[in-house]
């Protein structure tokens, strides 16, 4: 087995005293798509949050692609909280795809694509704006080059989201909810550009979500979350048709219940 | 010269001063609101403290005591100005004191998701303010920095204290010489009041412009 992208080693995550994370270890695989289920406020959103270093980690080590991420070693090998240079340098492994999409207002559909590409990366612009004409194309949504975020459906706004996340070529991008804002009646088109990414196969992917037959056909790991703890993680088979601890059958039984089964 | 080519030359010569008060006093609270605002941002306290002091001091004070304080005490320190150099820097570092807490709010302002999505696309902290922060917080701060260059206009003929030639002083003078006070006084309230209603309708406009199709 190759090195894993992604290792959590048994990481904590306290917000004041309350404990949201309880010392988890986890692994993603290179190119592997791992779908993150669980009940509301079990820590899914939380673990996620620390790969993108959107929150601080409490307790534990991250590492991405070999290096540390929220450390970094001294001279004598020992860790210590990471500058925000190797911050930024790990980081730069990692994207995000938000459930409000947060596009940047004040900018053109091809401008938030090139932005980050352009003032990050140092990218050529000319060269900027042919890969982020090609990533609208893949989203389906050239013709929206010019148009203002404003004046877009929520399911435009998150494929625009998906392709400026895509144009940074993270090796790991996360997607948090990315359709729980959304209409019913849009849900499809993002579920779609997300599989087609995931079929590409190259980045790997965690995923949140609440679409279960998503996450069996997309998915190649399920991890259940529950009261900050993975309870069960395998293939899509097992989690789904063959759980084993009684808070995951209680799960999925609310799940079938309360859920129409799309298609 | 008749009476009007007289009242029109000299309201004509104060009126340039006014609007040079204007335009550099301005510029200067600008800088200043915008330097301020953000070292209000600041995560060194000390920094933050020093700003605070500045903000207190000019908001807690009248611009005409300023104005005074600037023109009149500090040459006992040795420090001395033309009228016009005081009369700029009291109304610049007054309005920037204002200016600094629209410059704060209008970033505080700005949806915590935007700073969420430079993180995950890995923006430094300059270059997230730059391009993301400043410019969609400058559209929040549009109306307020409107406002108060129209107030910051207004507040020039206070300049008029401290002897600069300025609209209102030359409408003194006027008065003081010709004592035709209706027609004076009449005729400075119109010019104020022609200038400030088109940059009240200009800044609208520019308003519209900026947040047309956007926001
Ligand atoms: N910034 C914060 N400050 C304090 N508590 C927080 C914060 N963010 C999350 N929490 C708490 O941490 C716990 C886990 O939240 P988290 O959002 O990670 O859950 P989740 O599994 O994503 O839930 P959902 O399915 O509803 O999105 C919850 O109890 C939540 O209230
Ligand atoms: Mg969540």
């Amino acid at each position: 087995m190759s090195e894993p992208i992604v290792k959590y080693n048994n990481v904590t995550k306290y917000f004041d005293d309350l404990m949201v994370l309880d010392g988890i270890d986890f692994e993603i695989q290179p190119g592997e798509k791992v779908a993150l289920v669980g009940p509301s406020g079990s820590g899914k959103t939380t673990f996620a949050r620390l790969l993108m270093t959107l929150e601080e980690i409490t307790d534990g080590t991250i590492e991405v692609a070999g290096d540390y991420l929220w450390h970094e070693k001294d001279e004598n090998g020992d860790l210590k909280p990471a500058s925000t240079d190797h911050l930024r340098k790990v980081r730069s492994n990692i994207g995000m795809v938000f459930q409000h999409f947060h596009l940047f207002p004040h900018m053109t559909v091809l401008e938030n694509i090139i932005e980050a590409p352009v003032t990050v990366k140092g990218v050529d612009k000319k060269e900027a704006i042919k890969d982020g004409k090609e990533m609208l194309d893949k989203v389906g949504l050239l013709d929206k080059a010019d148009n203002y975020p404003a004046q877009l459906s929520g399911g435009q706004k998150q494929r625009v989201a998906i392709a400026r996340a895509l144009v940074m070529k993270p090796k790991v991008l996360i997607f948090d909810e990315p359709t729980s804002a959304l209409d019913p009646e849009l849900i499809g088109e993002v579920l779609d550009v997300i599989k087609d990414i995931a079929e590409e196969g190259e980045t790997s992917m965690l995923l949140i979500t609440h679409e279960m037959d998503f996450a069996r056909e997309v998915a190649d790991r399920i991890a259940f979350f529950d009261a900050g703890k993975i309870v069960e993680d395998g293939p899509p088979s097992e989690i789904l048709y063959h759980p084993k601890s009684p808070r995951l059958k209680e799960f999925l039984e609310r799940f079938m219940s309360t859920q129409a089964s799309p298609e | 010269m008749s009476f009007w080519e007289l009242i029109a030359s000299m309201l004509g010569q104060g009126l340039v001063i006014t609007l040079l008060t204007t335009v550099l006093a301005a510029v200067l609270a600008l800088v200043l609101g915008f330097v301020a605002g953000l070292m209000r941002l600041s995560k060194n306290k000390f920094i933050r403290f020093l700003v605070a002091i500045y903000v207190e001091v000019f908001r807690g004070t009248s611009l005409l005591v300023q104005l005074f304080w600037i023109y009149f005490v500090l040459p006992m320190f040795g420090i001395t100005m033309t009228a016009m150099t005081a009369a700029v820097l009291a109304i610049g570092l007054n309005f920037g004191a204002y200016t600094s807490e629209v410059v704060r709010s209008g970033i505080q302002s700005v949806d915590k998701g935007q700073i969420e999505a430079t993180i995950a696309l890995n923006f430094t902290r300059v270059q997230r303010m730059r391009r993301i922060i400043i410019p969609q917080a400058f559209i929040i701060m549009l109306p307020n920095l409107g406002n108060q260059l129209i107030e910051l206009f207004k507040s020039t003929s206070l300049v008029a204290l401290i002897t600069l030639t300025d609209l209102t002083y030359q409408a003194n003078v006027l008065n003081a010489t010709t004592l035709q006070t209706t027609q004076i006084f009449t005729a400075l309230l119109v010019i104020y009041f022609v200038i400030a209603w088109p940059m009240t309708k200009g800044m609208k406009l520019l308003e519209r412009k900026m947040t047309e199709g956007r926001m």
